[in-house]
C-alpha cells in the first residue's frame, strides 16, 4: 500500500526555466510578429507517461479570428505537417484575451471534419443524386448559365430610361465572407447588371 | 540535482459568473480530444447535457433553475475533478496508477490502470469515470491539463472561459481571492467555498450564489481526507501483522520447543 | 455600432434589449463581467429569462413586440423627471429645431398618410425654415412648436401604467431600469445600449432602434466612451459584406444604388449628395462625388473618364422591383416563387432554413432553373432538390455545388461589430478540392468575360471590367483596391505631393476627378503606404487608456474608434467626463489628443453628427418612412388591441399577402405569442454548427421553449413531443418545460408566450425541424427585415394535435 509520502510523485528534473506562454489571464505574448510563430517548442522535464508531452510541442502558430459571431474573438491555429491539431484562444488578443465560446472552442471540427465538402457537385435537371465535377467544367458551365439567363433577360431600357439590369439572376450572401471577397463579389455581380444581391444582415 | 520549489496550484469556480455557455465543456473535449455525446435530447435539467460526467466529459455544467416568488433564476454549477490535496482515488489504487504531483494536478498514468475502479468507489465527488464503451476499459477524469502546467499555460477550461468564472493561480493566491470575493460582496456570495476544507481540502474552490445543493452538489462531506480515515487503521497492518508474527512467532518457538523436548524425554525414556 | 466591445468596461449602466449576449456574443461578457466587478449595473429586458438574464442586476421581462412601449415610457421617464444633459441635448440635438406647421400626429398617425399607398408624404414633417432657408431654432427649447415640446408631448401618453400594462413587465423591475438607466444623464456617467436582431427583427425595427438613439440622445450618451448604440452583430463579417454593399440598394461605403430616374452620374449625384441644413454642420457625405467616382474609377479603370460620365451608364438602375416592392430579400423570395428569378448564386447562405416564411422560400428554390451554392458544408439549400417529402425527378434546377474553404484555409479582413477590421492569416492550404471564395469569385469573373467575348448582351461592362487579381486571386491585391490609390501623379492644396500608383492616405485625398481610385471609401486609410494596417497586433492604448487601442487592427472610418466623439466635449473641446475622456483639444498645440477626432476641424461652432446632413443629433427625424418620432404598434400577429391608438399595427409595414404561403392567423385559432431566438452552442441555421459533433452533443435536437403553466394546461411534460403551428405551417419538435418563461398579464388577461431556437433543418448530423416555417413575409418598411421575432401560433402534444 502506499503511504502519504509516495501519492506525490517529484518531478524528475529541473523545469525548463522558460518563459510562460500564457502566464496569467491578463498578460500576454509579447513580440508577436505577423506571420507564424513557433510555440511550445519548449523543453519539457521527464515526468513520465502519466503526463504526456504537449500536444502543440514544435507545431506552427498561426493566428487568426473566429469564423462565428460577430465579437472577433482571437485564435491561435497550430498547425503540424499541414494539418490543423489544435485551435484554441489567442492570450494577445485585446478583447478575448485567449477565451472563446463553445463554438469557437470547437472550431478545429470545422476544418477537421469528414462531412465537409471536398469535391466540386453537380446536379443536372430531374437527377437524382450528385455528379462530381471539376472546377474549370463547373465555372465554365456556370458561366454559360449565366449568360443564357443574362441575355435572355437583360433589359437595356424601361419606358426610355437606361436601366442595364437583368431582375433574373439573384445573389445571395454570405456574411462570413471576408471583405475582399465580398467586394469582389459586389463588384462582379452588379457589373452583370445583378439587382437582387442581400445577405444575412437582414437575417 | 536540486528541485525548484514548486508551488501547488489551484482553481477559482466562480458560479457567479458563470453564463453557462459550455466553452468550458468543449474547450476540454479539444484538449483531450474526446468523442463527441449522443443523446436525442437534453438528459439533464434544461440545457444540461449529458447528465453526469462521464469517459468522455471530464467538466459539465449542470443547469438550476431556482424560483423565488415569481421571480424565476438560473444558476450555473460545475463539476470536476477536484485534485484533492489527499485524493482518496489515489489511495485506493493498487497500481499507483493515480498520484498527486506537486503542481496540484491528479493524474493518472494510463499504462498502469487496470480498470479495477477502486478510485470510483473512493472518491466521495464520484468523479473517475469507466470507459464502458471500450474493450480496453480505462478511467477517465480531469486532468487539471497536467501537460499544459508544465509548460505554464493555464488548463484549457480556464484559458477559454469568457467570464472569468475560471480563475487559476497558486493556490494561497487563490484561497486569498476567494475569501476576498465573499468579503467584497457578501450579498453576492453565500459564505462558503466549496472545496476549500471538504475531505482534507482541495484544489478546486467553488463560489456560489446559492446554497451548493441547489446547483448540483455532493454536500456533507467530512473535513478529514478520505485517506486518512482509513490510513487510520491500514497503517496498523504492519504493526498489526508484526505483532501477530511476533507473537505467534513466539508460541511457535514455544510450542515448537515444548514438543522438540517431549520428543527428546520419549527417547530418553525409551532407552 | 458606434462604440466597440471593450468600451463596455467604460460604461455606469449596461442595457441589453432585443439581445442575449451571454448565449450570442460569449466573450462580450467578458467585458460586461469585469465592469459588473467595478460597479456597473446591468439590466436585461427580455421576453424570457435566459443566460445573459442570470447574470443581470436587473431582469426585466417584456412582451414581444413592445419595445417602443417601454422605450418610450423610458424617454417619458427621462423628460418627467429633467433627467437630459441639457447642454448636450442644447446643442448637439436638434430638440431645438421648429417644425413646420404641416406635421402633426393622430391616433397613431403621423401627417400625410396615404392609406391606399400604406406610405407617408414625408414633405409634411419639414422643418419651419427661416428666411435664409435655415431651420428656425428655439434653444431655450420651449417654444410648443419645437423638438423637444413635441418629443415630450408624444411620450406623455407613456407613462408606467400604459406600460406595463402594453408589455406585461412588472412595474417594480420597470421603473428600476428607468432609474438606473436614466441615472446616465449626468455628464461624468455614461450608459451604453446593446441590442441584436431581437430589436431589429419587427415590423417597426428601424423605429425601435430609433427609439433608442433618442433616449442615449437625452441622456448624452453618443459619442462617450462606456455610450452608444451598440448593434451586437451575428457573424464574423456581417458588418465587412454590409460595408461593402452586399444589398440590393448598396454599394461600398453605404453609396446608394442608382435608380431608374438618374438618367446621369450628374442627376444621381445630386440626388445622393446631401445639402448641409445650416452652417454648422460639416456635412461630410457632401464629399460623396468622390467617392462615387473613386469607384467607378475602381470598376472600370482607364476606359472610364469624365466624358462618359465614368461608366455610371454600365451601374444597374433599381426600379420599383416585385410588385413594386422593392428588391430586398422578401421581395426576392417572391419573385422566386412567380418564377421570375431563373438563377440563384448562395455564397455562405442558407435560405432554405434561415429566412422568414421558409417554405415559401424552398417552394421558391424549386422553381430556379439554376442554382449555384458555395458553402463548406452541404445544406439545405444546396440539398433543397432531394428534401424530405420532395421527388427529385419533379424538380428541374440544375445544382453546383462548389467546396469552399473556411477561414484557417485562407487569408484576409473581416470586420467585428465595432468595425474593427482584422487580418486574418491562413494556416493550412486549402483542404481537399476546397478553393477560397476569393478564387471562387475570381474564377467566375475570369470565366464570365471568357464567355462574354465574343457576343451577349450589354457586354461592355464585363469586358470593361477592371480585373486583376493575380494568376490566384490575391487578397492584398484587393485589400490594397479597396483603399485606392493614386491614378496619376497629385499635389493638394496643402502642398503635399502623391506620386501615381501610391496608396491614397485617407479619404479626404480622394477626389471626383478620376485621378484617383477606390474600391470603398470607408475603407480608405486601412491599407496605406504604411502597409496592411487591419494585420497590426499592438496592445498600446492612448493616454486616456479606455481600451481603444489604437494600433491593433484597424478600424473605420480613419481608425476612429468611438464615432460622433466630438459630441463627447463642449465647444471649447473640453470632455464633458474628465475621467473617462475620449478626445480633447490641446489648446498650446492646437491639436487633438485621444481618439482620432470625428473630424479634424478645431472645436467650435462646427456640430458633431457629421454624417447627417443637419449635423446633429435627430430626436425628430423626417428621414425615415414610418414617422419622424417611434410610436408603439403591435406587431402585425398579435392578440392583443393596441390601446394606444386604433391604428393597430405598422402602418408602412411591408406584408406579403400574394401567395398560398402569405397567410395570417387570428389570436382564436393561435393565441400564443411566439418568437424565435438562438442558443449559444449553434449558430444561425446550423449549416456548420450541426455538422460539428461536439457542438451537437451539447445541443442536439430541435426544441421548442415554453412556461411551466402552459405546459401544464396543455399536459405536456419536458421532453414531450409537440407540435407548433402558425398560419404558415406546422413543426415537431421537443419541449422543453421552463419556470424562465412566465406569462404576461396584458389587459386583464394572461398571454402566453412561447420560444423556438431556430438553428435545425433537415441537413446535418441531426436534422429537425424548420422554425422559420412558422414565420411571415412581413417587413419593416425602411430596412424590409422580417418580422421573425413575433408572431401568433398554438402549440399541442403531439398525440393530441
Amino acid at each position: 500500500m502506499n503511504n502519504e509520502n509516495d501519492m506525490r510523485r517529484k518531478h524528475g528534473t529541473d523545469r525548463a526555466n522558460d518563459e510562460p506562454l500564457q502566464p496569467t489571464r491578463r498578460q500576454f505574448l509579447k513580440g508577436l510578429t505577423t506571420g507564424t510563430v513557433a510555440i511550445g517548442a519548449l523543453t519539457q522535464s521527464g515526468c513520465g507517461p502519466a503526463i504526456p508531452p504537449l500536444k502543440t510541442r514544435g507545431a506552427t502558430a498561426t493566428t487568426t479570428v473566429c469564423p462565428f459571431c460577430g465579437v472577433g474573438c482571437g485564435q491561435v491555429v497550430s498547425t503540424r505537417a499541414g494539418k490543423v491539431i489544435n485551435i484554441e484562444g489567442d492570450p494577445a488578443h485585446p478583447i478575448s484575451e485567449g477565451t472563446l465560446c463553445s463554438k469557437g472552442a470547437a472550431a478545429i471540427q470545422v476544418v477537421n471534419n469528414p462531412r465537409r465538402l471536398q469535391k466540386v457537385l453537380y446536379r443536372a435537371p430531374g437527377g437524382m443524386a450528385w455528379e462530381e465535377k471539376s472546377w474549370d467544367w463547373a465555372l465554365e458551365r456556370i458561366a454559360a448559365r449565366v449568360k443564357e439567363t443574362r441575355d435572355k433577360t437583360f433589359q437595356t431600357s424601361v419606358d426610355g430610361r437606361v436601366v442595364n439590369r437583368t431582375e433574373a439572376i439573384a445573389c445571395l450572401g454570405g456574411s462570413a465572407l471576408d471583405n475582399e471577397e465580398a467586394y469582389l463579389l459586389v463588384k462582379l455581380m452588379k457589373t452583370l447588371g445583378l439587382v437582387y444581391v442581400e445577405h444575412q444582415a437582414r437575417l | 540535482m536540486s528541485t525548484p520549489t514548486v508551488k501547488p496550484k489551484a482553481m477559482i469556480q466562480d458560479n457567479t459568473r458563470c453564463i453557462g455557455c459550455r466553452a468550458c465543456m468543449v474547450a476540454c473535449k479539444s484538449w483531450n480530444d474526446r468523442p463527441e455525446d449522443h443523446t436525442d435530447f437534453f438528459a439533464g435539467n434544461g440545457y444540461q447535457n449529458p447528465r453526469d460526467l462521464d469517459a468522455n466529459n471530464y467538466t459539465l455544467i449542470t443547469f438550476n433553475e431556482i424560483v423565488t416568488g415569481a421571480q424565476p433564476d438560473w444558476v450555473f454549477g460545475r463539476q470536476l475533478c477536484m485534485h484533492c490535496e489527499k485524493p482518496a482515488c489515489a489511495s485506493a489504487c493498487p497500481t499507483t496508477a493515480m498520484f498527486k504531483t506537486d503542481l496540484g494536478p491528479v493524474v493518472f498514468d494510463e499504462s498502469r490502470c487496470i480498470g479495477c475502479r477502486a478510485c470510483m468507489q473512493a472518491c466521495p465527488f464520484i468523479i473517475p469515470k469507466y470507459d464502458y464503451e471500450s474493450f480496453a476499459p480505462k478511467i477517465h477524469k480531469c486532468t487539471f491539463c497536467a501537460d499544459r502546467l508544465e509548460v505554464g499555460l493555464e488548463p484549457a477550461c480556464a484559458t477559454v472561459c469568457p467570464t472569468g468564472a475560471i480563475t487559476f493561480g497558486d493556490r494561497d493566491d487563490m484561497v486569498t481571492e476567494a475569501k476576498r470575493r465573499i468579503a467584497a460582496a457578501p450579498g453576492t456570495y453565500i459564505p462558503e467555498i466549496y472545496g476549500l476544507e471538504e475531505v482534507g481540502g482541495t484544489s478546486v474552490l467553488h463560489l456560489s450564489s446559492v446554497p451548493f445543493e441547489q446547483i448540483g452538489y455532493i454536500t456533507g462531506l467530512p473535513k478529514t481526507p478520505m485517506p486518512d480515515l482509513t490510513h487510520r487503521w491500514l497503517r496498523m497492518t504492519a504493526p498489526v501483522f508484526a505483532v501477530l508474527y511476533a507473537v505467534f512467532g513466539a508460541l511457535n518457538w514455544i510450542v515448537r520447543r515444548r514438543m522438540r523436548r517431549e520428543r527428546s524425554e520419549g527417547e530418553h525414556s525409551a532407552g | 455600432m458606434t462604440n466597440h466591445w471593450i468600451d463596455m468596461l467604460n460604461a455606469d449602466v449596461v442595457l441589453i434589449m432585443g439581445g442575449n449576449p451571454a448565449e450570442d456574443h460569449p466573450i462580450a461578457m467578458n467585458w460586461l463581467a469585469r465592469a459588473k466587478e467595478q460597479g456597473t449595473y446591468i439590466l436585461h429586458v427580455d421576453p424570457r429569462f435566459n443566460r445573459t438574464s442570470s447574470i443581470a442586476d436587473v431582469f426585466a421581462k417584456l412582451r414581444s413586440g413592445t419595445d417602443i412601449a417601454f422605450v418610450g415610457g423610458m424617454i417619458n421617464y427621462a423628460i418627467e423627471h429633467n433627467r437630459i444633459q441639457e447642454e448636450y441635448v442644447r446643442e448637439y440635438t436638434n430638440a431645438s429645431w421648429i417644425v413646420g406647421d404641416d406635421y402633426n400626429f393622430a391616433d397613431g398617425l403621423f401627417a400625410g398618410y396615404d392609406p391606399k399607398s400604406r406610405r407617408y408624404d414625408r414633405s409634411r414633417w419639414a422643418f419651419a425654415l427661416d428666411a435664409q432657408g435655415q431651420p428656425r431654432r428655439d434653444p431655450s427649447l420651449k417654444h410648443p412648436r419645437c423638438v423637444f415640446q413635441l418629443l415630450k408631448q408624444h411620450f406623455s401618453r407613456y407613462d408606467a401604467d400604459a406600460v406595463c400594462g402594453i408589455t406585461g413587465t412588472p412595474k417594480e423591475n420597470y421603473l428600476r431600469v428607468c432609474d438606473l438607466y436614466t441615472s446616465t444623464f449626468a455628464p461624468d456617467r455614461a450608459g451604453t445600449w446593446l441590442y441584436a436582431m431581437g430589436t431589429a427583427q419587427h415590423s417597426h425595427g428601424t423605429q425601435n432602434i430609433r427609439s433608442y438613439a433618442i433616449l442615449q440622445l437625452l441622456l448624452g450618451n453618443i459619442g462617450v466612451a462606456g455610450g452608444g448604440v451598440n448593434a451586437m452583430r451575428g457573424e464574423s463579417n456581417v458588418q465587412g459584406s454590409t460595408d461593402q454593399g452586399l444589398n440590393n440598394d448598396g454599394l461600398p461605403g453605404y453609396l446608394k444604388m442608382p435608380v431608374e430616374a438618374d438618367v446621369d452620374l450628374k442627376g444621381y449625384l445630386k440626388r445622393v449628395t446631401p445639402v448641409a441644413a445650416n452652417k454648422e454642420s460639416a456635412n461630410w457625405l457632401q464629399n460623396t462625388p468622390k467617392y462615387v467616382v473613386s469607384l467607378l474609377k475602381a470598376w472600370w479603370g482607364e476606359h472610364a473618364t469624365n466624358e462618359n460620365d465614368f461608366d455610371f451608364a454600365y451601374l444597374p438602375k433599381l426600379g420599383r422591383g416585385f410588385q413594386g416592392q422593392g428588391y430586398a430579400f422578401l421581395a426576392l423570395t417572391h419573385a422566386m416563387l412567380a418564377g421570375e428569378v431563373k438563377g440563384l448564386f448562395c455564397f455562405g447562405q442558407n435560405p432554405a432554413v434561415g429566412g422568414a416564411n421558409a417554405r415559401l422560400i424552398r417552394a421558391g428554390l424549386d422553381k430556379l432553373e439554376w442554382l449555384v451554392v458555395a458553402d463548406l458544408f452541404e445544406h439545405e439549400t444546396a440539398s433543397f432538390w432531394k428534401r424530405p417529402g420532395i421527388d427529385p425527378a419533379r424538380i428541374p434546377t440544375e445544382v453546383f455545388v462548389l467546396p469552399a474553404s473556411s477561414g484557417v484555409e485562407k487569408e484576409g479582413s473581416i470586420v467585428n461589430s465595432g468595425r474593427w477590421a482584422q487580418w486574418r492569416f491562413r494556416a493550412v492550404k486549402p483542404i481537399a478540392n476546397c478553393r477560397p471564395d476569393l478564387d471562387i469569385v475570381d474564377g467566375l469573373a475570369h470565366a464570365m468575360k471568357r464567355a462574354y467575348e465574343k457576343d451577349g448582351v450589354f457586354p461592355e461592362p464585363i469586358r470593361g471590367l477592371t480585373w486583376d487579381y493575380g494568376h490566384e486571386a490575391d487578397p492584398h491585391r484587393v485589400a490594397r483596391e479597396l483603399n485606392g490609390r493614386f491614378l496619376v501623379d497629385v499635389t493638394e492644396k496643402d502642398g503635399k505631393a502623391y506620386g501615381a500608383g501610391k496608396q491614397v492616405p485617407g479619404f479626404a485625398q480622394l477626389r471626383d476627378d478620376g485621378s484617383t481610385m477606390s474600391g470603398n471609401w470607408i475603407y480608405c486609410g486601412g491599407y496605406t503606404e504604411e502597409g496592411n494596417l487591419a494585420a497590426r497586433r499592438e496592445m498600446t492604448d492612448t493616454p486616456n487608456n479606455i481600451g481603444l487601442h489604437p494600433k491593433w487592427g484597424w478600424v473605420w472610418p480613419m481608425n476612429r474608434r468611438i464615432l460622433y466623439n466630438r459630441a463627447s466635449v463642449n465647444r471649447k473641446g473640453e470632455p464633458f467626463n474628465p475621467r473617462k475622456w475620449v478626445i480633447r483639444w490641446d489648446a498650446e498645440n492646437k491639436k487633438w489628443e485621444g481618439d482620432v477626432p470625428d473630424g479634424a476641424m478645431p472645436p467650435g461652432e462646427m456640430n458633431p453628427f457629421i454624417m447627417l446632413a443637419s449635423g446633429v443629433g435627430q430626436l425628430y427625424s423626417p428621414d425615415l418612412v414610418d414617422g419622424p418620432f417611434p410610436e408603439h404598434y403591435e406587431p402585425v400577429e398579435s392578440p392583443v388591441k393596441n390601446p394606444f391608438s386604433t391604428t393597430q399595427s405598422s402602418p408602412c409595414a411591408q406584408i406579403w399577402q400574394s401567395t398560398e404561403f402569405d397567410r395570417y392567423g387570428k389570436p382564436d385559432v393561435f393565441p400564443i405569442v411566439a418568437t424565435t431566438y438562438r442558443v449559444s452552442e449553434h449558430w444561425q441555421t446550423g449549416a456548420m454548427s450541426r455538422n460539428m459533433p461536439w457542438l451537437v452533443g451539447l445541443v442536439p435536437n430541435a426544441f421548442v421553449e415554453i412556461g411551466a403553466a402552459l405546459a401544464k394546461r396543455e399536459g405536456i411534460k419536458n421532453g414531450d413531443r409537440v407540435i407548433v403551428s402558425s398560419a404558415r405551417g406546422s413543426i415537431e419538435v421537443y419541449a422543453l418545460v421552463t419556470e424562465r418563461f412566465q406569462p404576461f398579464f396584458i389587459e386583464g388577461r394572461m398571454i402566453d408566450e412561447i420560444g423556438i431556437p431556430w438553428h435545425w433543418g433537415y441537413a446535418g448530423i441531426v436534422p429537425g425541424d424548420i422554425a422559420n416555417d412558422l414565420t411571415a413575409s412581413v417587413g419593416d418598411p425602411n430596412s424590409q427585415i422580417p418580422e421573425t421575432k413575433v408572431f401568433l401560433c398554438n402549440i399541442k402534444r403531439k398525440d393530441r394535435a
